[in-house]
């Protein structure tokens, strides 16, 4: 008896995946990178879907981000070019891989991060805020109080540590009572729809909501999380000219008018 | 936001149309590209498979293992930000998504070739045909009929994975839609959805319609049935 000649042995598969990988490799290494031509012209890349950091109304990319970059930027010998808008989890990736210059996304400086990319000087510090719907009869005053019920946030963001660690980790709250969504807008119609009690967002975000939605912020947790832009780890020549310019633009009048403009009387 | 006092919600998507409108280019765009490159590799790829002997059998083989065994997402972000086939997302997805659909479309050929009664090559051999020629006059335009249900299949799984371009920043239908809930009205994330939903249908159905219109127009009558 022979074999079936359809099967691939366990050998060939193994030989073809090694030989696709190689052939990956060195085609990896002849892509070159990609980027301006021009030496101070760059591109950055954010992830619409947070507002009011960056978000798209009417087709068009707006938020404190998209001011405050600009506005940082204009005070360095640089030029943006434009923007590139991707997933927030492919930002890291897009950014060592050259397709963009600078993260402008709400990014929180944090050590995992820190090993594969760099951040500027923090622009932005954002506490996380417990909300609530505004006309139940639950208004937990601490973490401990979420104990038992259903809590919310959006995946891999900060509010989605905090209930994994302060949590999930602690025993006060079992995995199945924590819900991850794909965005925060998504965990707040749950919220709505009483699907879960309690959404865990970061502080700014949930201001707005709050403005918009029969929604209210029952108390917020300080986490001192602060905002970076994020680079290249080899690019420190313009790390260093965001920082200075970034703290031109904090020194002036400049930052005050943007927090004003989007996050209201703060 | 401020700006935008808030609209009932169906009013919001209405306004939205134009939006929505270029996310359907590119989905549409994306999708014939996609299918396209997929015919042209899967088709060949497919006849490889039941004609092809010895080492380009093999290879042909072998890609079509590890390409139908690899996510999408996978194929996509290692053409993009591994190897950089393109610059351009649009380029890199439509690869990714050729790539993948060729090793699918290589399959749905490879069944209709062989679901070709034998008996007819072998008829087509004795009337003096060389085997090329046989495979082409006769085996190929009954084999190419055999397709069609499942090239349906294919074209709506091309056509609703477009969405996973926003992985590299190509911006589609269903982002353009999940850009409107997010940043604009927060409370239309459910009209939005619909919208979009049934504009994937309106699309669907009628590519499915335009095929079958295809297969009975070049029915075989009084052919025999597949």
């Amino acid at each position: 008896m022979r074999m079936s000649e359809n099967r691939t042995s366990r050998r060939e598969y193994l030989t073809a995946v090694g030989g696709t990988a190689v052939t990956l490799s060195i085609a990896g290494c002849m892509g070159g990178g990609g980027g301006g031509s021009d030496e101070n012209e760059i591109v950055a890349g954010t992830a619409p879907g947070f507002p009011p950091f960056e978000m798209k109304q009417e087709g068009e990319l707006v938020g404190f981000d998209i001011d405050l970059l600009e506005a940082v930027v204009d005070e360095t010998e640089y030029t943006l070019t434009g923007w590139k808008e991707f997933e927030f989890k492919s930002l890291i990736p897009a950014l060592t891989n050259d397709n963009i210059d600078v993260v402008a996304a709400g990014m929180t400086i944090n050590d995992e991060r820190d090993q594969t990319i760099d951040f500027t000087d923090p622009y932005y510090s954002s506490n996380q805020a417990i909300v609530v719907r505004a006309d139940g009869d639950f208004s937990p005053g601490s973490l401990s109080d979420l104990s038992g019920h259903a809590v919310g946030a959006q995946k891999g963001t900060t509010g989605e540590s905090v209930v994994q660690e302060q949590l999930i980790d602690g025993g006060s709250l079992s995995a199945d009572n924590y819900n991850s969504y794909g965005n925060y807008v998504l965990a707040v119609e749950d919220l709505q729809n009483g699907n879960i009690d309690a959404v865990v967002i970061d502080q700014p975000v949930a201001e707005t909501f709050a403005a918009q939605r029969p929604v209210a912020i029952a108390f917020t947790y300080e986490t001192g999380e602060n905002f970076g832009f994020g680079v290249r780890e080899d690019d420190d020549e313009f790390t260093e000219a965001l920082n200075s310019g970034l703290a031109a633009v904090q020194d002036g009048s400049t930052y005050q008018d943007l927090t004003n403009k989007w996050f209201g009387q703060q | 936001m401020h700006a935008f006092p808030l609209q009932s919600d169906w009013a919001f998507v209405l306004g939205s149309l134009d939006l929505l409108f270029e996310g359907l280019v590119v989905t549409v765009a994306l999708t014939a590209a996609s299918i396209a490159l997929g015919f042209l590799l899967g088709f060949p790829a497919g006849a490889v498979e039941v004609y092809g002997r010895g080492p380009l059998a093999r290879v042909v083989e072998t890609a079509g293992v590890v390409l139908r065994g690899t996510p999408l997402l996978v194929i996509i972000i290692i053409l993009f930000f591994v190897v950089s086939v393109s610059s351009s997302a649009f380029v890199t997805a439509a690869v990714a998504l050729g790539l993948r659909s060729g090793a699918y479309q290589s399959q749905i050929f490879r069944g209709a070739l062989q679901s070709v009664d034998e008996g007819q090559l072998e008829a087509a051999r004795s009337i003096g045909m060389g085997r090329l020629q046989a495979i082409r006059h006769v085996v190929v335009p009954q084999a190419l009929r055999r397709s069609v249900p499942g090239f349906q299949n294919e074209f709506t799984i091309v056509l609703k994975d477009t969405s996973i371009a926003i992985v590299i920043g190509l911006g589609e239908l269903l982002t353009v839609g999940q850009n409107l809930y997010q940043g604009g009205q927060s409370t239309a994330a459910l009209e939005i959805f619909l919208t979009v939903s049934l504009i994937y249908f309106v699309l669907t159905f009628t590519t499915n319609r335009t095929l079958d219109y295809v297969d009975d127009y070049f029915t075989i009558p009084g052919g025999e049935q597949a």
